[in-house]
């Protein structure tokens, strides 16, 4: 790394530090990986921080893990019940449908869902209920191994979503900036499921490529994807309770090769601005990658 | 009706991979770990045509009893014919019943009709196995997951057969709260012009009845009560 590589980046991280003071923020995380230059870097990369919705995108690469290993079909149906076992007690609770920003999944209660369209609703519409649906089916372990499998750091994950009690005992879901990226690189990079068998290894870039697809449908575009041109393609997936708002995507950019960027941003409860804060944090990293400085 | 369109198997002439399955005749433990005898005779669903167009009641179509999820055996989600213990023909008769008496739709829940031993939720002798258990989900516009829908219409059960199982209101084991588990018990039929039992060691046999009569004997390895 050159002295003005160097210079570059810490002015980024005087700029990224800079909107976090302006916006009132308690903490903020970024990291980011270019492809096009191969360079990575973080502001506070290994902090940890409660994961909100996040943590979906670990779950996607452990329900897809278990498709790979023959474990389950994305074509399987699944029954849509809303009823869950707390992970502080083993009591049974429910998702809220007014707090869950997705409907039909809700509908469908009583009935069967594809393992494929949860896994769609869990990331497009951060569907809580599909979610727990699909945690519970693959089940929590097997998709903590699978992400521990795959050399992830920055993940843990402990529980399914909207189960208060954990929360209450402080029993979260956890990410960093970092352990988020290299969450996106197995996916964009075709290799969340390495194996040395050939179908294998073609069945691995198929479903990352599906998995890919799922995150470029997201619907809430108010964070990273505000803060880049229109002719951005951006594959995201957003997180946000009352404390924290984040958001991890791969940017894809005509005529350039793309890179995964996360912001982690951490609040007092009802603060505003946020979205705007982490599309200014997604701008500033844009203005970095594009100006020339390159990382 | 079943008894018109589908066809009466044997589950002991059914092959290796469905015995080993649907375990017909077997004995399996119950939560209290009771041995209960798993039905032996099942209906033939050959496809899902037939499914959707065979009545068991003249609401409830043979497929709603088939509604399974992942957690059944491969063998039963993605190959034809698929197999219903004959002793469904009477749950549906109850549903029926029960249609009637609220005079709206009565809607059972994926995973909540006939579920093989082999089912993942199978982990103990439950009346879903036998075919005799229904998880109604919804009623006519009435969602079932709180204590008073559920009340009300486990009163209507039993009002029409006071002798009907519903499973107690609550968050435990062997409770429901967000649906209304109906069961007749590890109720058993066996219909007519089917193979008759074959005679264990154990077994006392009417052997007086049998002699002089031209019925097979209970003894060596014959069948007895084959007629009517």
């Amino acid at each position: 790394m050159t002295a003005t590589e160097t210079e570059t980046k810490d002015a980024l991280g005087e700029r990224i530090a800079g909107i976090a003071e302006e916006a009132g923020a308690q903490r903020v995380a970024c990291a980011w990986y270019d492809y096009e230059t191969r360079r990575d870097w973080n502001l506070c990369g290994n902090e940890w921080f409660h994961a909100a919705s996040t943590i979906k995108v670990p779950i996607l690469l452990g329900v897809f893990g278990s498709a790979h290993r023959g474990h389950l079909v994305l074509d399987s149906r699944v029954n849509v019940r809303n009823r869950f076992y707390s992970a502080a007690d083993g009591k049974p609770f429910r998702v809220e449908s007014g707090r869950d920003a997705n409907s039909e999944v809700h509908r469908a209660l009583g009935r069967t869902m594809k393992v494929n369209e949860l896994a769609y609703h869990m990331i497009v519409t951060s569907s809580n209920l599909a979610t727990n649906l699909l945690v519970d089916l693959v089940g929590i372990d097997q998709i903590r191994a699978t992400v521990r499998e795959l050399g992830v750091t920055g993940v843990d994950l402990r529980r399914g979503v909207e189960d208060e009690r954990a929360w209450e005992k402080g029993l979260n879901n956890r990410v960093t900036a970092k352990g988020l990226i290299s969450v996106l690189q197995l996916i964009e990079e075709g290799r969340a499921f390495p194996s040395d068998d050939r179908e294998k290894a073609l069945l691995s870039v198929e479903l990352s490529a599906r998995m890919l697809e799922i995150l470029h449908d997201q619907e809430f575009r108010s964070g990273i994807p505000a803060g880049v041109p229109d002719s951005a393609r951006v594959a995201n997936k957003t997180g946000e309770i009352s404390t924290v708002a984040h958001d991890t995507a791969i940017v894809y950019l005509p005529e350039r090769k793309p890179y995964c960027i996360t912001v982690l941003t951490q609040w007092e409860p009802g603060a505003s601005g946020r979205s705007d804060t982490i599309a200014r944090v997604s701008r500033a990293v844009y203005e970095h990658l594009t100006a020339g400085g390159g990382g | 009706m079943a008894d018109g369109k589908l066809e009466v198997v044997d589950g002991l002439k059914l092959d290796d991979e469905l015995r080993k399955i649907l375990r017909p005749g077997e004995l399996m433990r119950d939560r209290d770990g009771r041995l209960r005898r798993l039905p032996r005779f099942f209906y033939r669903v050959p496809d899902w045509e037939t499914a959707l167009e065979s009545p068991l009641s003249p609401h409830f179509e043979t497929w709603e009893f088939l509604n399974v999820d992942v957690r059944e055996t491969e063998r039963l989600r993605h190959e034809w014919p698929r197999y219903l213990p004959c002793a469904v023909q009477l749950l549906a008769s109850f549903l029926e019943l029960l249609r009637r008496e609220v005079d709206t739709y009565v809607h059972i829940a994926a995973n909540g009709g006939y579920r093989s031993p082999s089912h993942r939720l199978s982990t103990h002798a439950s009346t879903h196995c036998w075919g005799t258990a229904a998880n109604l989900y919804r009623v006519g516009d009435d969602w079932l997951d709180d204590e008073k829908t559920i009340a009300k219409y486990a009163r209507v059960a039993r009002k029409l057969m006071p002798g009907v199982y519903v499973r107690p209101y609550g968050h435990g084991v062997a409770e429901a709260d967000d649906h209304l588990h109906l069961d007749l018990g590890w109720t058993i039929v066996v219909p007519h012009n089917v193979p008759g039992e074959r005679a264990r060691r154990e077994d006392p046999v009417d052997e007086a009845r049998a002699e002089g009569s031209g019925m097979e004997t209970g003894t060596g390895t014959g069948t007895a009560g084959a007629g009517d």
